[in-house]
């Protein structure tokens, strides 16, 4: 399913003779339509160049707007304009040319002359050396050579003194005063030889200079620039045609002029005015010309505007490309998905097709399903000879006598179809990974919330994108390349990036809790939902305990240790003995529980403990009941106390400081001035005070809090936002860091504070919290801290995906090679081994553990 | 099981064909917007005021010239870096102070007299710890003219009245550096908390002097300037350098990223033998594919040229064949794949 075989491009100019040779007709006429809405013979929309009108044929071709591809056509220019694109060339050529013996001033060709053609033969060998002659090399030796010419002040073959060109853009060129014709520039540029062309790195054959000059301008087909019928009936052309049209007047003017026998000045002057829509029509943003503009005052959209920038032919339509085959709608969860499957609405599978091949072993099959009438049903039967006929109820019978081997069936899509599915934006490659389709009711597209962390996506109105892959090869590639197990492990730094998350985890926490008891119905309900259908070994008072079911998860025979802050976590002989379930023990990190399940059990295994032990840790959070509310964020007397008395303290702390800057009596610190040690005191203190009232927040607070309970488990929060919410919300800072400290001109930041004042409350310190409300002034400064980083936060967006676009457009082309070396597509060495070891950096936390263990 | 898998390290090799220079980039773009201006990055009391986050990442794949804030660290030699007094002695030698700092207004000429006359801040002077005195003879020996201090002032007598040539000494004065090495920026004295050694951090990245200062320890003189360190070193630790810096930048905005996707990035910025950027006038540039840097930026520009030139695309990267919709020849696409067609045989 691709383009035939291209072994390489060769770029070139088009000579007039081969401008002509394109064309298939002169156009002389400088006009669209007659009066009866027909083209114009010889004008701008002539019939020959291709029609885009349903009901006429072309009379070069003989096709229809449909078959016919458009043909060139060509405007005779009475007199020779320069392609004002390469004046810049022109300039260097005439600049490097000898006015009298018509030679390249330089001597001896430069240091490594790379002859085009040589390059082509080395491509064509694909010999080792042809990487190494790459273009950028060839580039060099031509600067080489420019230097050379610059420095020389007489040509090296006859001596005449050189000449001073001057260039003026976009099209004006002056030897001594005297401004160069477009002719005479050309008759310079035709005396080049073709070896001295070389020297330059010029290629005389797709390439002679004087063709920089144009006489036989060609006419793009109508089909580039189609004429669109408004709804009142008028017609509007295409801004090209607009301009050729303004070319082929003046050419016409010209001519009569000439003919006329008009005074120099008039030609001259008519002669520039071509030279000028000439020029605009190339590129209608040359500097040096005023762009030329469409009445309403919009610049119009030349050859140069339809390829530039991001809305340019490159980058949006051939960078880019539209697909079939593919659905969009809103996501929406459902955690009784596996996490590799994705929930597709009824109506989008009806519509989506997978192709099914006939071939002589499922003959039978094909054709009793092609006779099905109700979902899953065939929609399309393309024959041998790519015909594509929909199957509707009137024609079956006559298609199903018609089916041959060769011939493909669309069928709608089923259950553990293959699907491509995608979140924009696409910042890594895991935004696209492949799942299996289960079709089911309702409007919106499904997926389990294990999988959200790799698409970044919530589901607040998220939407998402769908694709079905159309051959084997590509089904094949789906299913063992992007599945969603296979991404388990994230490329960027080894983490487990598919994981359950929030709730998930809570639920786990809880469970394995030392005290969790469940009665046998509980218990028998929490396992059913992962899919266990069996009960582990019961305590004497006939309860189960929460680390047993848990333990029923694990596969069989499963070992694990690791040490985390909150104790130790053990699991012996698949039973977890000892330790909670929380984020530093389960996913994201070194040494988790999912690496080792991961490394010793595989992606598969691993995948289905993801899923089973989110359904259970979902399960045990609705059982036991987690509920977060303003209550959890209401400090209590005792955390109260401690916080008027902390903020005092510090206050008293900071105040002393001040004193003693005052006094003089302040230590600087090493390397930093008096005042410059004073704020940084400030700071610091400030800083020990939020991480005391953190400490305090965790010695008082009821542990039952939900909200710290959540934090515990490293689901959601952390003690420091409950410690902003119910005890202080502590320093706010500017974008450059600092405290805040710009407003009236003695830095204090409103009236309501001292002039000089550098205490805590004065610089954005602040000391209540969103529980009992801010006060005025904190208020203010929380305002100044949040407004500070929304402006960074948009400017760091629009930063961070320009510098990702120039980080991949300069890596894109590097791959592993078969003895693990890295190198581009053209086969140049950037690593001898990849890393230095060879290791992915999906596996680096695999490597760890077995090492870790190794040494144990 | 573990053993298993650290003996035949294959096990966690990369696969031939992998991409891994998109994934470089990717393991570095995707986290950018996440590069958040820390909330409370005031914490230490030694942190130094540097470039940081996305801007710094930026500076550094962009291969700029001089860093924004070039930070050298100079460690000493074993026997004074536990000195204080050694030490500061020490970063006083190092310590660039300009006349500009100095001066409190720029000279003041008397043409008549042929007259310079420079007004000393004293508050700078004390600061730098000199005295107009020292000044004034080291402006005498510097410049080979008569110098002398009055009243905190420094008068230079020129003995000319070529007005010119005085405009010019004193603009030379105005520039010059009265004290320490030039480039090597403000200097500070801090403690290392884990060996206790003191240690000189210069606002400045001219190591190359910087190295020969006697009592300075070479083998662990380091800056953040990667130019200066590709001067000095070479571009093998150059490389090092970026990826040294890279890594840095990211633990302080606490994202992992693995470094072997920096080493990539590293490298294929130094694999020439100099240091290339990524953007437009570096890597990206510079590539075979005239179709690919039409793609990339200046489209019209990379077009004229290939075709005045009579340039090829050798049709062997990534862009160019997704524009002419060809396979990539990268990953599966840089094999092919063929299937019998006949009958397998019924058993």
């Amino acid at each position: 399913m691709q383009a035939e075989f291209i072994d390489y491009i060769r770029f070139g100019i088009l000579s007039p003779e081969q401008a002509k040779k394109l064309s298939v007709a002169k156009l002389n006429v400088p006009d669209t339509y007659n009066e009866d809405g027909y083209p114009i013979d010889g004008g701008l929309l002539d019939q020959r160049l291709g029609v885009i009108d349903p009901g006429l044929i072309c009379k070069t071709c003989g096709g229809r707007a449909k078959s016919c591809p458009g043909h060139f056509g060509h405007i005779e220019l009475v007199r020779p304009v320069i392609h004002s694109e390469f004046s810049k060339v022109i300039h260097t050529l005439l600049d490097a040319v000898c006015f009298s013996c018509n030679r390249v001033m330089i001597k001896e060709a430069p240091q490594s002359p790379i002859p085009v053609k040589v390059v082509e033969k080395l491509i064509s060998s694909k010999e080792e050396e042809a990487a190494a002659l790459t273009v950028p090399q060839q580039a060099e030796s031509k600067k080489d050579a420019s230097a050379k010419i610059k420095l020389s002040k007489k040509c090296p073959f006859c001596g005449t003194p050189k000449k001073k060109i001057k260039f003026s853009s976009p099209t004006y060129f002056y030897v001594d005063d005297y401004k160069l014709k477009p002719d005479e520039i050309r008759d310079t540029l035709s005396k080049i030889s073709n070896d001295d062309l070389e020297k330059l790195g010029i290629n005389s054959e797709t390439s002679r200079p004087e063709w920089f000059i144009l006489s036989n301008l060609l006419v793009p087909p109508v089909n580039v620039r189609p004429s669109i019928t408004l709804e009142s009936g008028e017609r509007s052309e295409d801004d090209l045609t607009h301009k050729l049209v303004d070319i082929m007047r003046i050419n016409q003017r010209l001519e009569q002029n000439l003919n006329a026998g008009a005074p120099q000045i008039i030609i001259d002057d008519l002669w520039e005015l071509l030279q000028y829509h000439v020029t605009a029509y190339f590129n209608n943003e040359t500097a040096g010309i005023p762009p030329a503009r469409h009445r309403s005052g919009r610049a119009l959209k030349t050859l140069a505007q339809r390829l530039k920038g991001k809305e340019g032919r490159f980058r949006y339509n051939l960078s880019g490309k539209r697909v079939n085959f593919s659905a969009r709608t809103v996501i929406s969860v459902d955690p009784r998905l596996d996490i590799d499957q994705v929930g597709v609405p009824y109506e989008i599978a009806s519509k989506l097709t997978v192709p099914f091949y006939v071939t002589s072993w499922n003959m039978p099959q094909a054709k009793e399903f092609l006779m099905r009438k109700e979902y899953p049903t065939a929609v399309n039967v393309i024959t041998k000879d790519g015909k594509r006929k929909r199957v509707i109820d009137t024609n079956r019978e006559e298609l199903l006598a018609a089916l041959q081997v060769g011939d493909i069936i669309e069928r709608q899509l089923k259950d553990n179809d293959i699907a491509i599915f995608n979140r924009q934006p696409s910042l890594h490659r895991i935004s696209i990974m492949a799942h299996r389709v289960k079709v089911l009711p309702g409007k919106t597209f499904r997926l389990n919330y294990c999988v959200t962390p790799p698409y970044n996506a919530d589901f607040d109105g998220d939407e998402m994108n769908l694709h079905i892959p159309q051959t084997l090869e590509a089904q094949a590639e789906a299913k063992y390349l992007m599945e969603v197990q296979y991404q388990i492990f994230s490329q960027r730094d080894g983490d487990v990036i598919i994981t359950n998350n929030e709730d998930g985890i809570t639920g786990m926490y809880l469970l394995t809790q030392d005290s969790t008891r469940l009665s046998r119905d509980e218990a028998s309900y929490l396992l059913s939902l992962a899919d266990i259908y069996d009960l582990p070994k019961a305590e004497k008072d006939g309860t189960y305990a929460g680390k047993e079911i848990f333990s029923m998860l694990l596969p069989k025979g499963f070992n694990f240790q690791t040490k985390t802050s909150m104790g130790a976590f053990t699991i012996k002989n698949g039973k977890l003995v000892d330790g909670v379930v929380n984020k530093d023990t389960y996913g994201r990190g070194e040494n988790r529980l999912l690496i080792k399940i991961g490394m010793d059990y595989g992606l598969d295994e691993l995948k289905r403990f993801i899923f089973a032990s989110s359904k259970l840790s979902d399960a045990y959070v609705t059982l036991a009941g987690v509920t977060v509310g303003v209550k959890e964020y209401i400090a209590n007397a005792r955390v109260e106390e401690e916080r008027v008395k902390l903020l005092s303290e510090v206050s008293a702390k900071v105040s002393g400081l001040i004193e003693d800057y005052k006094n003089r009596k302040l230590e600087p610190l090493l390397g930093y001035n008096l005042k410059e040690s004073l704020e940084r005191m400030i700071i610091a203190e400030l800083n020990l005070a939020r991480d005391k009232a953190g400490e305090m927040l965790l010695k008082y607070e009821n542990k039952d809090n939900s909200a710290l309970q959540m934090a515990f488990a490293g689901s959601r929060g952390s003690v420091l936002n409950i410690e902003q919410m119910s005890m202080f919300l502590g320093q706010q800072s500017t974008l450059s860091g600092g405290r805040i400290r710009r407003g009236y001109y003695t830095g204090r930041v409103l009236p309501h504070i001292a002039p000089r004042d550098v205490s805590p409350t004065a610089r954005g310190f602040v000391t209540t919290n969103y529980t009992a409300g801010l006060s005025a002034i904190d208020l203010f400064m929380h305002a100044v801290g949040s407004r500070g980083s929304e402006v960074y936060k948009a400017l760091l967006t629009a930063r961070s995906g320009y510098l990702y676009r120039r980080l991949s457009n300069a890596l894109q082309d590097l791959s592993i090679k078969e003895d693990l070396s890295v190198r581009d597509t053209s086969g140049n060495l950037v690593q001898t081994i990849y890393g230095g070891d060879g290791i992915s950096p999906a596996n680096v936390k695999f490597l760890k553990l077995a090492g870790d263990e190794e040494k144990a | 099981m573990a053993k298993k898998y650290s003996d035949g390290r294959e096990e966690f090799h990369v696969e031939k064909g992998d991409p891994v220079g998109m994934i470089a980039a990717q393991s570095m773009g995707e986290p950018g917007t996440q590069m958040v201006l820390r909330a409370f990055h005031l914490a230490g009391i030694e942190s130094t005021i540097s470039t940081s986050g996305l801007p710094r990442i930026a500076e550094l794949v962009d291969a700029k010239k001089s860093p924004a804030t070039p930070i050298t660290y100079v460690y000493l030699e074993k026997s004074i870096n536990k000195d204080l007094e050694k030490v500061v002695a020490l970063m006083k030698k190092i310590n660039e102070v300009r006349m500009s700092t100095i001066m409190r207004h720029a000279p003041m000429e008397n043409f008549g007299k042929g007259l310079i006359k420079i007004s000393l801040s004293g508050q700078e002077l004390e600061s730098e710890q000199l005295t107009a005195k020292q000044v004034a003879s080291k402006l005498a020996k510097e410049l080979e003219v008569e110098a002398y201090e009055k009243e905190g002032a420094i008068y230079i007598n020129t003995h000319t009245k070529d007005a010119k040539k005085i405009r010019a000494l004193s603009t030379k004065i105005s520039k010059m550096v009265i004290s320490g090495i030039e480039g090597a920026g403000k200097t500070t004295v801090q403690k290392d908390k884990n060996t206790g050694e003191f240690y000189i951090i210069a606002a400045g990245s001219n190591i190359e002097s910087i190295i020969n200062v006697d009592g300075v320890d070479k083998s662990r003189l380091t800056t953040n300037d990667v130019f200066a360190i590709y001067r000095l070193f070479g571009i093998e630790a150059a490389r090092n350098s970026i990826i040294k810096e890279l890594n840095q930048t990211l633990k302080e905005q606490k994202i992992s990223v693995d470094e072997r996707h920096l080493m990539l990035i590293a490298d294929s910025m130094t694999s020439s033998g100099s240091i290339k950027g990524v953007g437009r006038h570096g890597l990206s540039g510079q590539k075979n594919s005239v179709l690919a840097r039409a793609a990339y930026e200046e489209t019209v520009k990379h077009l004229i040229h290939a075709a005045a030139f009579g340039e090829i695309d050798p049709m062997e990267g990534v862009t160019e064949n997704i524009l002419v919709g060809k396979q990539i020849p990268i990953g599966t696409g840089s094999v092919k794949l063929g299937i019998k067609t006949e009958q397998p045989k019924k058993k």
